[in-house]
């Protein structure tokens, strides 16, 4: 997971020369963005709903200690196994000494992209668990060996031609390239999975404090199966998703498929609180949680920490220009578009993402639809001010900069560097602006 | 648990204490819950009937189950269905309900075949959500998350009596005890993952239907 | 009449003074005709955008300083650039954060500068209806209306001119510059630029129009490789040949 300058070009190179691509990637954030704006209009008061869920995100990232205490002891209460992991090892560790207690050889998995970011399946597959990505999208994108390339549409980039070969060659037989045929084989196919497998595995949305919930959002149901029919769901979730109350919850349940789907709620929520009860006729013996930090708790209390208000509803994928063009693969990282090119360095590292930081070019309009308001265009300038401090930029840039900085300090200095420039621009890259023949000040001073 | 104490410690450097806001207090204010649920679902693909009374229900599921060729159901045991003898009344359908018994144990396996073979799942729910198109079910004695789940066809009689104005009504009446599974369903199961194309069915339930009918209150 | 004609200083950016001026000269010419006396401070450069935005705060605090020292004394400010109004209007108080002193003076600026199109709809001016031109489309380049919100004195403008506004799909969608990001990311930039002028073009407008200067250099730039592409002004210079 990297993404220098070279390789983000590249990357971007390949989506912008692909026309289906471009097509696909237009239409599905173009649809995705229409939809969130009739479903926020159709809301009394969108903008102060969203001023209140950014005000309660950041009231609970302030006080994380006390909800995660709160939520454990419920959680426990209800049965639920809380485990701590620092790291994406710590946490594959974790899950792997589950699995191994169960003897399971077969997870089924429901969407999660804190999974994605600790390559959790590299880990399962590695000692022999196979893992099935159960979420359509994130089914297909496996099969392919690839990365997904939208938060909320993981198989934005494949056509079903490209699909029923990838089906073709999992199942050993013909599967026609019509969308519907290709739904009700994924269902089939993957029920066998859901109903044998030794354990279920899942992200979650919310982890509620108040009663040790936890939520999970899905429109297929692979969700719902994921966490009912295996005898064990493991489950993983950021420190940072969790709300003090329910009536908290709501208020995030509210904007979350509204700012992703424009739905006004996903087809399904399922709230887990705790294993089958004794009386319950189904439901999983264990759940697991499994709460990872993974880099985030250095960003309490920095001019980052309104980062980790995100909810990934891909909003700002949907309606950034520089997404809509260079695709998610471009960005080598499961979290794409604005968020990604501000959280994937702050996670990953800045030396090995340098490039994402300058992929945007400040529109601004990822601000405007975050449901909690996060000021990425203000992060991707302070990344971009940490990229010149720890001497990430090319050093001529940089020497470039500051003397265009002196320059400009006195007029007459950039009035001779303008005259000087007319002269030189004849050899100069046709990506420069071309200086006029006589300045404005020049007009100025001779009407 | 030293990690949990070193994440723990970690927690507690944010930048600023910051009071939490008052509890959101827009709530949905349309007048007709039954017109907006029914409305809001049906666009997700849901199918509603609103019938006068019970019988009526009972009658309108009386079409609806040849309708659909349903040959074995599978039905939780919670209010309206408990009270009815459906199996009488339906008496060329297969009808399983959850096992409640002491040797539940035993049992649960063979539940679990009956309610991946079944062609039709019928619930209650809780809950209605007007605003949304909502229908809220619990897990508990004699209720399933597997019969709203599992087979192609769900069917949930509900009275409108249930019907709440939207997901923070249903918030603030949530409380202890907390069954292990709440299930918020707004729709069949869908998906637009190949070519964004919307396709229905993936793998819960393809056709949900809602019977509403009307109780005296 | 014995009113005091009213004065306006004109903070004319580095990217019209450079590369631009003809936005420049109209926008004075506009003023002149509309009864404002114009002013221009000589010390003027740049008012620190390019640095902030690319990741040098410190020479955008030496620029901003000296562009509230060279402004200052002045009633009002007028900017042919959205994107500079912003910087001065939104960005300064923060970048001016640590400095109690400079960012009063900072903030004091903001309250007196503002972006030509929406300084003539406030002042509530009467443009003269030129000849009915034909269809114009209107780009909204992102921080004026995003930060500054200005969305509709443009258009009001425009459509008072004498020129026939249509709407593109999405006329607030970014035109590809975004300062050095044009230079830094070369091939996604001018991808972006051209699916502007691509919606551009499907409205059938005979020109596209913009109150940024940099989006203007970006869209010509990009468009000069294009067939067919529609010619682009400034809005300056369009309201201008209508008022002559």
């Amino acid at each position: 997971m990297s993404a220098g300058m070279r390789e983000f070009r590249q990357r971007a190179q390949i989506a912008l020369e692909d026309a289906r691509l471009q097509n696909a990637l237009e239409n599905a954030t173009g649809r995705f963005w229409n939809s969130r704006r009739e479903a926020l209009e159709r809301l009394p008061d969108s903008d102060g709903l969203r001023d209140h869920f950014k005000e309660m995100r950041a009231a609970t990232l302030a006080d994380l200690a006390p909800h995660w205490r709160t939520f454990e002891k419920m959680a426990e209460m209800h049965g639920t196994r809380i485990h701590w992991a620092q790291t994406g090892e710590e946490a594959s560790r974790i899950l792997l000494q589950v699995a191994g207690e169960h003897g399971a050889k077969l997870a089924v998995k429901s969407k999660s992209m804190t999974s994605e970011e600790i390559r959790l399946n590299h880990s399962l597959e590695a000692s022999g668990i196979q893992t099935v990505e159960t979420d359509l999208g994130e089914w297909i994108v496996q099969l392919a060996g690839e990365d997904p390339s939208h938060i909320i549409a993981p198989a934005i980039h494949k056509t079903k031609e490209q699909v029923a070969d990838l089906f073709e060659a999992e199942a050993g037989k013909a599967v026609p390239a019509d969308i519907p045929k290709l739904t009700e084989h994924a269902r089939r196919r993957l029920r066998g999975r859901f109903l044998k497998a030794g354990i279920g595995i899942s992200g979650v949305n919310i982890a509620v404090a108040e009663s040790g919930s936890l939520v999970l959002v899905t429109n297929e149901g692979n969700g719902r199966m994921v966490t009912s029919l295996p005898p064990v769901h493991v489950a993983i979730v950021g420190i940072e998703k969790i709300a003090p109350t329910w009536a908290d919850a709501a208020v995030w349940l509210s904007l979350l498929a509204r700012s992703a789907t424009g739905q006004p709620l996903s087809i399904y929520t399922n709230v887990i609180t705790g294993p089958r009860q004794e009386s319950d006729p189904d439901g999983p013996l264990e759940v697991h949680l499994i709460v990872l930090d993974n880099g985030r708790s250095d960003l309490l209390g920095t001019k980052y920490e309104e980062a980790l208000q995100c909810i990934r509803c891909g909003a700002c994928l949907n309606v950034c220009p520089v997404y809509r063009e260079a695709g998610g693969h471009a960005y080598g990282s499961p979290y794409s578009g604005p968020i990604g090119a501000v959280i994937s360095p702050l996670l990953f590292g800045l030396e090995r993402n340098v490039a994402l930081p300058q992929a945007s070019s400040l529109c601004g309009a990822c601000l405007d639809v975050c449901p909690a308001r996060i000021d990425l265009p203000r992060m991707l300038i302070e990344l971009r001010s940490d990229s010149v401090e720890k001497g990430l930029l090319p050093a001529p840039e940089r020497i470039a900069e500051l003397a265009a900085a002196r320059v400009l300090e006195q007029a007459g200095l950039m009035e001779l560097a303008g005259k000087i420039g007319r002269i030189g621009q004849r050899f100069a890259s046709k990506n420069l602006p071309k200086l006029a023949d006589q300045s404005f000040r020049e007009w100025w001073r001779n009407r | 648990m030293k990690t949990r104490e070193s994440i723990l410690s970690r927690l507690g450097k944010a930048a600023h204490p910051v009071t939490s806001p008052e509890s959101w207090h827009g709530r949905w204010s349309g007048e007709d819950m039954v017109t907006n649920f029914a409305d809001t679902l049906r666009s997700a693909h849901g199918e509603v009937y609103c019938e006068a009374s019970l019988p009526d229900a009972i009658e309108r599921l009386g079409n609806l189950l040849p309708h659909h060729a349903v040959r074995q159901v599978v039905a939780n045991e919670e209010p309206p269905l408990k009270d009815l003898d459906l199996p009488a009344v339906f008496p060329k359908i297969t009808w399983h309900t959850p096992p409640t018994g002491g040797s539940l144990n035993k049992e649960r396996p063979a539940w679990r075949q009956a309610c991946s073979q079944a062609d039709a799942g019928i619930t209650g729910a809780e809950l209605l959500l007007a605003e949304t198109g909502t229908l809220v079910l619990t897990s508990g004695r004699g209720k399933s998350r597997l019969v709203s789940l599992l087979p192609p066809l769900h069917i949930a009689l509900v009275s409108t009596s249930r019907l709440a104005p939207d997901i923070f009504t249903w918030a603030d009446g949530l409380q202890s005890p907390w069954p292990a599974n709440t299930i918020l369903i707004s729709g069949p199961s869908k998906t637009g993952d190949i070519e964004q194309t919307l396709s229905v069915g993936v793998h819960g339930p393809k056709k949900l239907v809602v019977i509403l009918y009307e109780t005296l209150r | 009449m014995n009113q005091r004609q009213p004065s306006v200083a004109l903070f004319v950016t580095c990217l019209v003074d450079q590369v631009h001026p003809e936005v420049g000269i109209a926008t004075v010419r506009l003023l002149e005709r509309l009864g404002f006396k114009v002013l221009f401070p000589a010390g003027q450069t740049c008012c620190g955008q390019p640095f902030y935005n690319s990741g040098f705060p410190a020479e955008a605090r030496r620029l901003a300083k000296k562009t509230i020292e060279d402004l200052e004394g002045f009633d009002t400010v007028v900017l042919p650039s959205g994107s500079c109004t912003a910087m001065i209007r939104a960005e300064y108080s923060h970048l001016l954060a640590e400095e109690a002193e400079w960012k009063r003076r900072g903030e004091e600026l903001a309250g007196r500068t503002f972006e030509l199109s929406e300084f003539l709809s406030q002042q509530g001016v009467g443009l003269r209806t030129g000849e009915v031109y034909g269809l114009v489309t209107y780009h909204d380049s992102c921080h004026m209306c995003r930060i500054l919100k200005v969305r509709e004195a443009p258009r009001r403008l425009l459509k008072e001119a004498g020129f026939k506004v249509v709407e593109m799909r999405e006329p607030d969608r970014c035109c590809g510059f975004g300062g050095l990001f044009s230079q830094r990311m070369p091939e996604v930039s001018s991808a972006m630029t051209e699916e502007k002028l691509r919606q551009a073009a499907e409205t059938g407008a005979r020109t596209v129009t913009t109150a940024d200067p940099g989006c203007l250099m970006q869209m010509r730039r990009i468009a000069e490789r294009l067939p067919d592409s529609p010619e682009i002004e400034h809005l300056a210079v369009l309201l201008e040949r209508q008022n002559r």
